[in-house]
């Protein structure tokens, strides 16, 4: 019967690579969607991550980086720097702005660094020297066609765009700047009045010396700060990932379910249609003895075969999308072969080609075995 | 010709339909995905839509709701009242933060009323009642739905409880969920002390609002002022431009998919029906009527999935929100006659790999024993 489906696949193989070809875009489908959501977790995390830090102190009740407002009081560093094995508390403010240029919105999230806590890498330009220097995420530079060296408004301060990164979560761009720029937007720029409302230290950088055990580390400044919180980098960044699961699982989910049961109607049309077209031949192996299981097996086997062949072109096809998507609006991630995207899609969509090649079981049943018997 | 192409579709019904399904699949997906887009993209505006003030006022270069941060002195709002035309001028304070219900996490932009101030709460409450107490906060009905937690139960903001005291409705979104808490809460959350977030300024009758904002803009230092209008038209215009690059490739994909499909199922056909193609062609009828008839079953088929694919977005897509009350659904007419033009183009498109092998049928081959 394996033979049988193998021989079956090679006798026309101009319709095999076109059967293949149509469940690969399926299954490119899956893994696109489930790309994009485990590509937005992964942002999400490395927002924090690489932030480097040892520790991170946060305003009390504050569990997460982003989305939320985190303010620490300014005499709460030196309560922390005062805890033995504590090198360094390196501050960073986030302040989410509005870019507006030309009538176009973009949500930006500004993350104001002094020492810790920077872009993680330049992709193009320079680090931030001056205090009007600004380092902006590469899709906000390909949205408003920006380049290095030029004018970036926030409210009506002049930024300097000193270098692009690549980093981006929650489908916002991020941008840095130094404190001193921080300050100077809100002297100079018309905010200025306001400005005792912004917070000046959302988050602590904590830098930690090896030789001091964390978790201790963690408890004195907790008993020592009442503003504020200590968490592992890798605590924040799960629960920035299970915030962003509250927000996407339900949309994505839905529509990878859809995706797996036109996957799984692509199957159940190919063996159709397939075995409609062989009907005789069916009922000449029922006429030879064949029991039903058998070409069931058949049936199930060449479908397999099938989606084994489908799966590469999927994967290909997800990942050359994937590679051209963020090319061109590097603000989307994918992670197509994150393994547990990837053979969870996989496992999932033979499943569902499993339950496609029933579709067809009934023509093959009700086939008459006399049927090999009669002419054309 | 064309009547040999319609009986040969029909001939296998079981055939027509799974190749229509899955056509359809193919396009649901991407309605789907539209109607989240655009659900999601009113929903943004809902509070500030519903609110109607004649003009938003706000801290300067700011210019909308949704993810921006906005802080204007107090006095401003008393300077405000004052401006010849101005009726009444109520201040909100506006954040967005992580709130923590059941442990669980989720993403929700929250208004803090000060005390009489329902002109800028809910516009509609589905069970319990106002704030009237600090501590007190309003959460959605779908919220209270999906986290599990009803009136009396409380839920985290910060480092603040919260009790409920009412559900409201139409304030729920994936991406923009309202919560209503009293000022002074969320002014000691936000530090924000003297402050307010915006203010929504009612005019008195025939007042041109357009020339009131400026005039406010012009009187008071440091503030933009917009009409509705403007300051929708704002929210909504970033709301619609975050995530329409997900729609486009998501469009693109699910259309190549339906052209293989349609290509798999007019190929399939041709390939069975090659005898007796070749004996038209064999009786004298020329190629191109051949063809022709190709792309009329090819566009019949991608019409079934066409037809299906809009019942199921008229009729079952708008019910989704009873089974899954996070999402947010708007299904667009424009969306679905966007499709079924991309539809047509896939069905000619789906049709050219069969009328390659169309051409090659040989005639000869008719008289094949």
């Amino acid at each position: 019967m394996f033979q049988l489906a193998w021989k079956q696949l090679k006798l026309d193989r101009w319709r095999t690579l076109l059967t293949a070809i149509a469940l690969g875009g399926v299954i490119a489908v899956i893994l696109i969607l489930e790309g994009f959501e485990q590509g937005q977790y992964y942002q999400l995390e490395q927002l924090v991550l690489n932030r480097k830090a040892d520790l991170i102190a946060t305003q009390s009740g504050v569990n997460n980086f982003i989305a939320v407002r985190s303010s620490i009081p300014q005499f709460s560093r030196a309560e922390v720097e005062s805890v033995e094995g504590i090198i360094n508390a390196h501050p960073i403010t986030s302040l989410p702005i509005i870019y507006n240029k030309n009538n176009i919105r973009t949500p930006v999230y500004v993350l104001v660094y002094d020492t810790w806590g920077g872009p993680s890498s330049i992709i193009r330009g320079k680090h931030i020297k001056k205090g009007n220097d600004i380092v902006i995420d590469i899709s906000l530079a390909k949205k408003y066609n920006l380049k290095v060296g030029d004018k970036f408004f926030v409210t009506d301060f002049e930024f300097k765009i000193s270098g692009f990164t690549k980093e981006a979560a929650f489908m916002m761009p991020l941008a840095f700047i130094s404190y001193d720029g921080m300050l100077d937007l809100f002297l100079e720029s018309e905010i200025a009045p306001d400005l005792s409302t912004f917070p000046l230290l959302s988050y602590m950088l904590l830098e930690i010396d090896p030789a001091f055990d964390r978790k201790k580390i963690q408890q004195q400044i907790e008993a020592r700060s009442p503003f504020v919180d200590v968490f592992t980098p890798s605590q924040i960044a799960e629960r920035d990932k299970n915030m962003g699961k509250t927000f996407y699982a339900p949309i994505i989910g839905l529509l990878v379910s859809v995706a797996y049961i036109i996957g799984m109607l692509v199957v159940g049309l190919i063996m159709y249609s397939d075995i409609r077209s062989r009907i005789k031949s069916f009922a000449i192996l029922k006429a030879l003895g064949f029991p039903f299981t058998k070409l069931f097996q058949a049936v199930v086997f060449q479908s397999l075969f099938l989606l084994l062949l489908a799966i590469p072109i999927g994967a290909i096809f997800a990942q050359s999308f994937a590679i051209f998507i963020h090319n061109i609006f590097p603000i989307y991630l994918f992670q197509i072969f994150s393994p547990n995207v990837f053979f969870q899609s996989v496992f999932a969509s033979l499943i569902f080609a499993f339950i496609g090649a029933m579709i067809p079981l009934r023509s093959i049943q009700r086939t008459d075995p006399l049927l090999a018997f009669q002419g054309e | 010709m064309f009547k040999w192409a319609w009986k040969s579709l029909f001939n296998q019904p079981g055939h027509l339909l799974g190749s229509a399904l899955g056509i359809a699949s193919a396009f649901i997906l991407v309605i789907f995905f539209d109607s989240v887009w655009r659900g999601e993209s009113v929903q943004v505006v809902a509070y500030p839509d519903n609110m109607k003030p004649d003009i938003w006022v706000m801290q300067s270069g700011v210019g909308n709701m949704h993810m921006a941060m906005s802080f204007i002195w107090d006095w401003k709002a008393k300077k405000i009242e004052k401006i010849e035309g101005v009726k009444k001028v109520t201040p909100i304070l506006y954040t967005s933060s992580i709130i923590t219900v059941n442990n669980k996490e989720m993403f929700a932009f929250i208004v803090g009323l000060l005390p009489g101030t329902q002109r800028a709460g809910p516009w509609e409450m589905s069970a319990g009642r106002q704030i009237e107490n600090p501590g007190e906060v309003l959460i959605p009905d779908v919220l209270s739905k999906i986290g599990n937690i009803n009136i009396g139960d409380s839920l985290q903001i910060i480092d603040q409880t919260f009790t409920v005291t009412g559900l409201t409705k139409g304030t729920f979104s994936s991406a923009n969920t309202v919560l209503f808490v009293p000022f002074s809460n969320l002014d000691k959350i936000l530090s924000s002390s003297g402050t307010y977030s915006y203010l929504l300024v009612d005019t008195e009758e025939s007042i041109d609002a357009k020339k009131l904002a400026k005039k406010i803009k012009n009187d008071v230092a440091k503030v933009n002022a917009l009409t509705h209008k403007e300051f929708i038209a704002n929210d909504l215009s970033m709301a619609k431009q975050m995530g329409v690059e997900i729609i486009v490739m998501m469009t693109i994909i699910c259309s190549v998919l339906a052209a293989l499909i349609v290509a798999f199922t007019s190929y399939s056909l041709i390939m069975r029906k090659r005898k007796e193609l070749a004996i038209i062609k064999a009786l004298g009828v020329n190629n191109r009527t051949v063809l022709y008839s190709v792309t009329a079953q090819s566009i019949i088929v991608t019409l079934s999935g066409f037809i299906l694919a809009t019942a199921f977005a008229i009729f079952v897509i708008p019910t989704l929100p009873q089974f899954i009350p996070q999402l947010t659904l708007l299904v667009s007419i424009d969306a679905i006659i966007q499709l079924g033009l991309i539809a047509l183009i896939v069905s000619i498109a789906g049709a050219l790999i069969p009328a390659y092998m169309v051409l090659r049928v040989d005639p000869a081959t008719a008289f094949h024993v």
